[in-house]
């Protein structure tokens, strides 16, 4: 799936802000409390995804707000609202605008990280309130089923002794997602990453193209993104970036398996605007923490190749400042840090 | 025959009381959607995605699919009465189409634009069916190399749509090129002529720039000419004689061809496929040019290659699991979430989504032929609207069309730039169309060819030892140095035959295609 959506946001959205607005003006008097640990929220919340439809971000912000709608485990419904442009920008700065406002959430990635460190966005991370990462997947490195590259310490061999001679589709630019993914790896197993020849693609699906026609010698890409290739025999995974096995690739060894010492999670989550309050936090945290566990969500993550991976809304915290050290470092070394 | 059980089985799907009502509703709410300028097939789709999760799978697909290639089906009208085009893929039409309008012949434009479509459509779709597994080897084919050489053999359409001044359709295609450059680069993250603004980050919406200068422009236009021009033609002239039939047959059938195999590569698709058939068969017919003034061949072979294309991008969606375009990028998120994987293992696992969906195909493109003569009256009356309220409407859909992809104002200033740009440039005999080309294909252009140097370490001759590159290259050459080669001959056959001077160059008739749109009729 793109990672880079289409820019347009539709008509849907329209009529979604339309509802919001309506019913902004009938709920307009009354003042949240925020005192005490029973906050709810008082109109429909602007749930917002950063992108166009279609994309990862879109998909996730319609899946949770089914299941949370469904599961009546928010009081008042969740209205999804497309605000695509910048890679994320667009919508950061949005909701930016809003701060303290409880009725605004908008999903979340690690170019939430990634792209401000690269300098393309008014707002970073610190800008928001985290309120809960909900799962993860790993990247998969991978090559056509004929290449001799049988497993990533191969690729990562001649990686070191001739990097000029290998090209790796990636299907974000540089400086994101997969980039990170595979630099942090590459320099993780001994190369030098600023001189891997990373080609960026718009989206893991043409990144796939180039490599499935030769024209690249392994890619990088989402692990639901490469499992049916996987699966038909087209390509070969050498591996996957995450601590453990994913359950979307069993067979496919991590690179922790394969002596490789790093990790790298796309990760997805939940934020608001900054400064809530302790309770209006805990409201939605305690939510997603409900939403997890519904057959609905486990149906939708299994479909969409999603691992559950939650986190409550302090640990998800501590876990972004630790990311965002982590992204810098790499980015640091392969010369795009801005 | 394999193909033809499984296809019989997949009508037993399609025809199914359910998805016959499902295919019905999804080309009727595509078609209408497709219609009104601004609006395309992605604004169509997303609007129908809500509604679609909560279907049955085979269904959904059905009825997404229907919105697809219905909004393309309908994506011409607005090209053609309004010049207005909502969608990339439609430009094309908007060069001859407009122009019969504006002669009366709205109703025949949108006869031709209907049949063309529905021919290429079910070419397109035969073409999924029979061949669909086999391309995807041509689909991955196609490199960075092959890509960047497909664009220039795209571009070099510069010189057929630039009427008569060819120096001027270069000026205007470079400015297009020049846009395109506009945002995020892709290859390196950095930001170019953004000029601070975020909204400007992933570049200008080719949207933007093509109501801006076409659609408004023309209303500028016309409001300088205060009224002159304004429709009394009959439109009464919906049919098509023998003579037009055949007139058209080759451009479709040639269009339905050529764009089945544009729409197959990701990333070339409807638009490239109906400039490259257009310029095609300026080039191939004996009256080329009239193309732009309202030849009817100039809106059959772009009507028949972005259909045709359309589903042809429905082949690596399908077998590859790879978005070809923005639509049906949102087309694979959807089918992700209603828990269908596409790839190569979706024709022998779920034959019934696979099959379905092509049948469904077939009866879409009937009932859109079915659905759409007999309202071309109607439309074609849309141009019987007093200029006082018509030109109003058009400002008001461009600025819906504009404001409802991004919800910025920035991009409606940006609207008017363009309109503002349109103008100026009509007004000093530059042509829309090359701009227009420059800005859909340049980016891609720029990309493939960085992508193609990053991979060769900066080689240039990976352009041409690649056998597909070169022989495109090579295609692109040669029709950009055959009007050179005509002109030669012809210069000389005119000093011969001092009477035969019309050639080319200085025909004050060839000045781009919506200049002499305004010719006054009795």
């Amino acid at each position: 799936m793109s990672r880079s959506g289409p820019r347009a946001v539709r008509a849907a959205v329209a009529v979604g802000s339309a509802a919001v607005l309506l019913a902004a003006c009938g709920g307009g008097g009354q003042q949240d409390a925020a005192s005490g640990g029973d906050w709810k929220p008082t109109k429909p919340i602007e749930y917002v995804a950063p992108a166009g439809t279609g994309g990862g971000w879109d998909t996730l912000a319609r899946t949770t707000a089914r299941v949370l709608d469904e599961s009546n485990l928010v009081d008042r419904p969740l209205r999804v609202v497309n605000k695509p442009g910048a890679g994320g920008a667009i919508g950061w700065s949005y909701v930016a605008k809003h701060q303290k406002d409880p009725h605004k959430l908008f999903v979340t990635s690690p170019p939430i990280l990634l792209v401000p460190l690269a300098g393309a966005s008014g707002q970073t991370y610190e800008d928001f309130t985290p309120i809960a990462r909900l799962n993860s997947e790993p990247l998969a490195y991978v090559v056509k089923a004929n290449s001799p590259y049988k497993t990533f310490g191969d690729l990562a061999k001649k990686l070191k002794a001739s990097p000029k001679d290998v090209s790796v589709a990636g299907g974000s630019g540089p400086g994101s997602l997969d980039h990170v993914g595979l630099a942090g790896a590459v320099q993780a197993a001994g190369a030098d990453a600023s001189k891997v020849k990373y080609v960026p693609f718009d989206g893991g699906g043409e990144a796939l193209t180039s490599l499935l026609g030769g024209h690249a010698d392994a890619a990088v890409a989402g692990a639901s993104e490469v499992q049916p290739l996987v699966r038909s025999g087209d390509l070969r995974v050498l591996a996957v970036s995450s601590k453990e096995r994913s359950p979307i690739l069993p067979e496919t060894p991590s690179l922790t398996e394969t002596g490789v010492d790093y990790a790298f999670d796309i990760w997805r989550g939940v934020m608001a605007p900054k400064d809530l309050s302790e309770s209006q936090i805990a409201y939605y945290e305690k939510a997603y923490a409900e939403m997890v566990k519904q057959d609905s969500w486990k149906k939708a993550s299994e479909k969409l190749g999603w691992t559950d991976a939650f986190m409550g809304s302090k640990e998800f915290g501590t876990f972004l400042d630790e990311q965002n050290k982590e992204y810098s470092e790499v980015l640091t070394s392969v010369g795009l840090k801005k | 025959m394999d193909a033809f059980s499984h296809l019989m089985g997949g009508f037993g799907v399609a025809l199914s009381p359910q998805n016959l009502l499902f295919v019905f509703l999804g080309v009727l709410i595509g078609t209408v959607i497709g219609m009104l300028p601004g609006l395309g097939p992605i604004s169509a789709i997303s609007l129908m995605i809500p509604v679609a999760f909560t279907m049955d799978p085979v269904s959904a697909i059905i009825m997404l699919s229907g919105v697809y290639y219905g909004a393309i089906f309908g994506g011409s009208t607005s090209s053609i009465l309004l010049n207005a085009p909502g969608v990339a893929g439609t430009v094309a039409t908007s060069f001859d189409g407009y122009p019969l309008a504006r002669k009366g012949q709205a109703g025949k434009a949108l006869s031709i634009a209907a049949i063309a479509s529905f021919i290429g459509g079910t070419v397109g779709v035969i073409g999924l069916m029979l061949v669909a597994p086999s391309l995807s080897s041509l689909t991955v084919s196609f490199g960075p190399a092959e890509y960047f050489a497909l664009m220039v053999l795209g571009l070099t359409a510069v010189v057929s749509l630039s009427g008569g001044n060819v120096t001027k359709g270069l000026i205007s295609g470079t400015v297009g090129v020049m846009i395109a450059l506009v945002g995020i680069d892709s290859q390196t993250s950095v930001l170019r002529f953004t000029f601070g603004h975020e909204e400007l980050y992933e570049g200008v919406e080719f949207l933007i720039v093509a109501l801006g200068v076409f659609a408004l422009a023309e209303v500028f236009a016309m409001l300088t000419r205060r009224g002159q021009g304004a429709q009394t033609g009959a439109i009464s002239s919906l049919r098509l004689n023998k003579r037009e039939v055949k007139e058209i047959s080759g451009p479709t059938g040639r269009g339905s061809v050529l764009g089945f195999f544009v729409g197959v590569l990701p990333g070339a698709g409807a638009t490239v496929a109906s400039f490259l058939s257009y310029s095609l068969e300026k080039r191939l017919a004996k009256d080329g040019k009239t193309f732009g003034k309202g030849n009817i061949k100039g809106v059959a072979a772009p009507e028949s290659a972005n259909n045709s294309a359309a589903v042809g991008s429905f082949v690596p969606l399908m077998t590859l699991g790879v978005p070809g375009s923005g639509t049906t990028a949102v087309l694979l998120g959807a089918l992700l979430v209603l828990g269908v994987q596409p790839g190569p293992l979706l024709m022998t696992e779920q034959p019934d989504m696979f099959w379905g969906v092509v049948a469904s195909m077939y009866i879409g493109n009937v009932v859109l032929l079915i659905l759409n003569l007999p309202l071309i009256p109607l439309f074609a009356k849309v141009l019987k609207t007093p200029q006082a309220l018509l030109l109003p409407l058009v400002v008001v859909f461009c600025v819906v069309g504009v404001y409802g992809q991004s919800f910025s104002t920035f991009d409606l200033w940006l609207l008017i730039g363009f309109g503002v740009l349109g103008f100026l440039m009509r007004a000093n005999d530059f042509p829309a169309a090359p701009l227009i080309l420059g800005v859909i294909l340049g980016g891609l252009m720029e990309k493939s060819m960085r992508q193609a140097l990053l991979i060769s370490s900066g080689d240039l001759s990976t352009f041409v030892t690649k056998p597909i590159s070169a022989v495109l290259l090579a295609l692109a050459a040669v029709s950009l140095l055959a009007p050179v080669f005509g002109q030669l001959r012809r210069r000389r056959r005119g000093r011969a035959l001092p009477q035969d001077d019309g050639a080319g160059q200085d025909d004050p008739d060839e000045q781009g295609a919506k200049v002499d749109a305004n010719v006054t009729r009795p």
